[in-house]
């Protein structure tokens, strides 16, 4: 459903693109998960896809159209992103976040429809947050803040949701609960675009991978296909061992130590 | 904000606005004031009330919503709990125009006109540094350009105050501290139509700042056209304070207080934030303009003084608060 | 009388002694003045002066004459280099605390420098004294003070017992700044016969209140030609019964620029508008 084109990206003044023709396809009712070291140009992927970095070269299409960047709430309709970072300088009731995931379809003095009230319901249900609505989003801790704004995303309603690094700092129980909840999305048919650094997560729960270094695509495909040691030793610059989950079967990363020498320092 | 809320910021705002009206340096019955209200008083009480009393009123109302509506929408566009109505060089700029006109011997009656286009002027100059550095987006950048803008207006009112007289110093200075004593119902009525349309183009971007105010990457997610709002809020925020300006001077802190007052009354969506701490705005500058008439007889103090000896104690609580 | 009495004293000891408290040597008769004040400029042009004088403020406008006289600038935090270029050996400061650190670098140049505070009519005559010794010529000073003196006494006892009609007098009118007891205008407007209703306010120009104004309803507001057309035309204004009522009394506005030596005169002036066809 969403596809990038040869995608190339070069930030003013850096000596070499963040992107680098990068191509692959989101589709519907799977995980497509992008993975990489710091710096491998994950996060410029989402901020492409949501017009706030000039393409170089190349396209996103959605649906096999070109996304135009003058219908940003048409966009904001069919896919929902929960970015890296977000403010909370006024933090509002949880209620009204949520709520704000309906903006895209509201007009200016437009209240809240019977539709808009039922997307929002079921995106509270989905992520278990309906007990919290009035608190305030200062209140949360940080579990209940992921799932919060996953919750917002939901009730935007497309059928696509980007994340990018939706479970850093959450511990292990919060974080396969967004997870599984991700997956539960893809099985009902929506086009799930995670970044994520958490290989092995990722791996259990998404159907394409896609490992950048430097801006370049280094490997795509099922987890099978990117999980090779040989690949991500050379990408992560660090030795490692990929074995298989002993439960489920999926690859599984492991690094090793490496004895303290001098010269083998992480670049 | 419950309606019980809205109500209570009604009732401040009538009653402080008729204590406003029944209170000076002439000693008013309630009865006098009702008659005068109504043009049924003394010649002397009718014009006290309807030409002196009334239109000062109404001005400084004017004056505090449009400063409470364009701090509260600044501060949620540019994510900034200290951002205010001035900060795009708007009071920079209505200083140098107000100094330039008495520094050119312009009639004292066109200081305000030449402060509001001093105001604009400083406002292009704010954004077009902000897109030169960088884009209209960029709350950081805009908020640098407003502080480079100031920095260069200060330099400017201090050339232009180098060879003026002490009288036209004394009168440029007052109308930097601000008040509402040249009160006009010409005045009223233009304030008027620039609050209105002010408030409602702002009231009408409340969604679109609660959305902006959760990051511009989010905001861009969620379908703002990041740039574009931002402006819009920018520009209508600060015509809105060099509307205000122009009718009274430069009233200090009501822009930056006032949104923090009424979110801690419980205003949260943009929508109310603005509405609400323009009610609030209102009934603050209209109690320190009173304060500003009656504190000091025969004197009056400017009400730019007042609202920041009222305002700096508040504000340091609050500090302490969110600190 | 007092001060007077120390300055003839301070002609024997050859020196005089400044509103700064600094002493200047009497002697040499100046042949190159600055002065930086509109009002000594006027006075050193009455006690017959005015031929040396080689630089002045940007506001000197009396006697016309001084329009000849290069312009040196502001006569607040003056420029000393400018004043210096001009090879003074006398120059006339306005004895206010931003003027000290000048009258202490050109001290320091060499140059002999006075700084007068003329504030009140008492002033005058005082300055004038001592500046008639500095420049040499103590009976042209005499003759100035005495000349004043006698017309301001004169219009005194012509309007003395005349009722006062009460006079608002404005220097400004956003804000409202009014003649207070504090300046010399209001010694003027009481030489002539008025009251001023400000008089009890020390300022010598306090900012008052238009409803303060209303309350102590004027009889005749007193001010410039092109300030009278503003104020009768606002509606704002007109609520004053004198304004309504056309009571205002227009002077040459240059009468408050400082208690020189045409106070006396303009006292006179302004008791003409007060009381139409009293006598002198």
């Amino acid at each position: 459903m969403i596809e990038f084109r040869e995608v190339s990206v070069r930030y003013p003044r850096a000596a070499v693109p963040a992107l680098d023709h990068v191509s692959f396809v989101a589709e519907r009712g799977r995980i497509t998960a992008v993975v990489g070291p710091n710096g491998s140009g994950k996060s410029t992927l989402v901020r492409a896809l949501l017009g706030r970095v000039p393409l170089a070269s190349g396209s996103v299409l959605v649906d096999g159209a070109v996304i135009d960047l003058r219908h940003r709430r048409q966009l904001a309709m069919r896919i929902a992103a929960v970015t890296q970072r977000e403010e909370s300088v006024f933090p509002l009731t949880i209620r009204d976040y949520v709520s704000l995931g309906r903006y895209p379809h509201l007009g200016m003095w437009q209240a809240a429809s019977a539709d808009d009230h039922r997307a929002i319901a079921r995106a509270l249900e989905l992520t278990g947050t309906e007990n919290f609505l009035d608190r305030t989003l200062d209140e949360l801790s940080g579990g209940e803040w992921q799932r919060v704004r996953l919750a917002r995303a939901i009730a935007q309603g497309g059928d696509a949701i980007v994340l990018d690094e939706p479970t850093t700092f959450l511990d292990v129980g919060h974080e396969m609960a967004i997870f599984e909840l991700l997956g539960g999305l893809a099985s009902d048919g929506l086009a799930v675009m995670l970044v994520s650094h958490q290989l092995n997560l990722v791996a259990r729960f998404a159907a394409h991978m896609v490992l950048l270094h430097r801006g370049r695509i280094s490997a795509a495909g099922t987890p099978d296909t990117v999980m090779q040691g040989s690949v991500l030793e050379s990408v992560y610059e660090w030795p490692l061992v990929v074995t298989r989950d002993p439960a489920i079967g999926s690859p599984a990363l492991v690094p090793l130590r490496v004895p303290a020498r001098p010269n083998r320092t992480r670049t | 904000m419950t309606p019980l809320r809205w109500t209570l910021l009604i009732v401040l705002l009538v009653s402080s606005m008729l204590i406003g009206v029944m209170f000076g340096t002439l000693r008013l019955g309630m009865h006098d004031v009702i008659n005068g209200l109504l043009g049924h008083a003394s010649e002397m009480n009718n014009s006290v009330v309807r030409t002196l009393r009334l239109p000062r009123v109404l001005l400084s109302a004017l004056v505090g919503a449009g400063l409470g509506a364009a701090g509260a929408a600044l501060q949620g566009a540019t994510r900034n709990r200290l951002a205010e109505p001035y900060l795009l060089g708007v009071s920079g700029g209505a200083a140098v125009g107000a100094v330039l006109a008495v520094a050119f011997h312009a009639p004292h009656a066109l200081i305000p006109v030449i402060g509001f286009a001093g105001a604009l002027g400083a406002v292009a100059l704010t954004l077009l540094v902000a897109r030169a550095a960088g884009g209209h987006g960029d709350a950081r950048t805009v908020l640098m350009a407003g502080v480079v803008v100031g920095a260069f207006a200060n330099a400017a009112i201090m050339v232009a105050l180098a060879n003026a007289d002490a009288m036209a110093v004394r009168g440029a200075l007052w109308w930097m501290m601000g008040s509402a004593s040249d009160a006009s119902w010409t005045q009223v009525a233009t304030l008027a139509a620039f609050v209105a349309v002010g408030l409602a183009i702002l009231l009408a971007m409340g969604r679109a700042i609660d959305v902006l105010a959760l990051g511009d990457d989010t905001a861009a997610g969620l379908g703002v056209n990041v740039a574009r709002v931002s402006l819009t809020v920018y520009v209508a925020g600060a015509l809105l304070a060099a509307g205000t300006v122009s009718a009274a001077g430069l009233v200090g802190f009501v822009g930056l207080l006032v949104p923090h007052i009424v979110r801690l009354a419980g205003a949260r969506t943009h929508r109310s934030i603005i509405g609400s701490a323009a009610l609030a705005g209102a009934a603050l500058v209209v109690f320190a303009d009173l304060i500003a008439r009656i504190a000091m007889p025969p004197a009056e103090l400017p009400l730019g003084a007042v609202t920041a000896i009222i305002g700096v104690p508040f504000f340091l609580a609050l500090l302490r608060r969110l600190a | 009388m007092l001060l007077s009495a120390c300055a003839s004293e301070a002609k024997h000891s050859a020196a005089i002694t400044d509103d700064f408290g600094d002493s200047i040597s009497v002697g040499a008769v100046p042949a190159r003045i600055v002065s930086l004040n509109t009002t000594t400029t006027e006075i050193i042009y009455a006690v017959g002066a005015g031929a040396k004088v080689v630089g002045r403020t940007a506001y000197d406008i009396f006697p016309a004459e001084v329009k000849n006289v290069p312009d040196l600038g502001p006569g607040l935090h003056p420029n000393v280099e400018a004043v210096l270029a001009m090879h003074p050996d006398l120059v006339l400061l306005y004895a206010s605390e931003t003027n000290r650190e000048a009258a202490r670098q050109l001290r320091a140049a060499g140059v002999r420098t006075a700084s007068f505070r003329i504030d009140r009519i008492s002033d005058f005559a005082r300055v004038t004294r001592l500046l008639g010794q500095l420049t040499g010529d103590t009976l042209a000073a005499s003759v100035t003070v005495d000349s004043v003196n006698a017309t301001l006494q004169r219009v005194r006892s012509a309007t003395a017992t005349l009722p006062h009609p009460k006079v608002f007098w404005p220097f400004w009118e956003s804000p409202i700044m009014s003649v207070g007891g504090g300046s010399f205008v209001n010694e003027i407007i009481e030489t002539a016969g008025g009251k001023n209703i400000f008089a009890e306010l020390p300022a010598p120009s306090p900012t008052v209140s238009f409803e303060e104004l209303l309350r102590r309803d004027p009889d005749v507001i007193v001010t410039g030609a092109r300030t009278q057309a503003k104020l009768a035309g606002d509606t704002r204004w007109r609520t004053l019964r004198a304004v309504r009522e056309g009571h205002f009394l227009i002077v040459d506005s240059t009468i408050a620029t400082g208690p020189g030596p045409r106070v006396g005169a303009g006292a006179e002036s302004v008791a003409r508008l007060l009381h139409p066809g009293v006598r002198f």
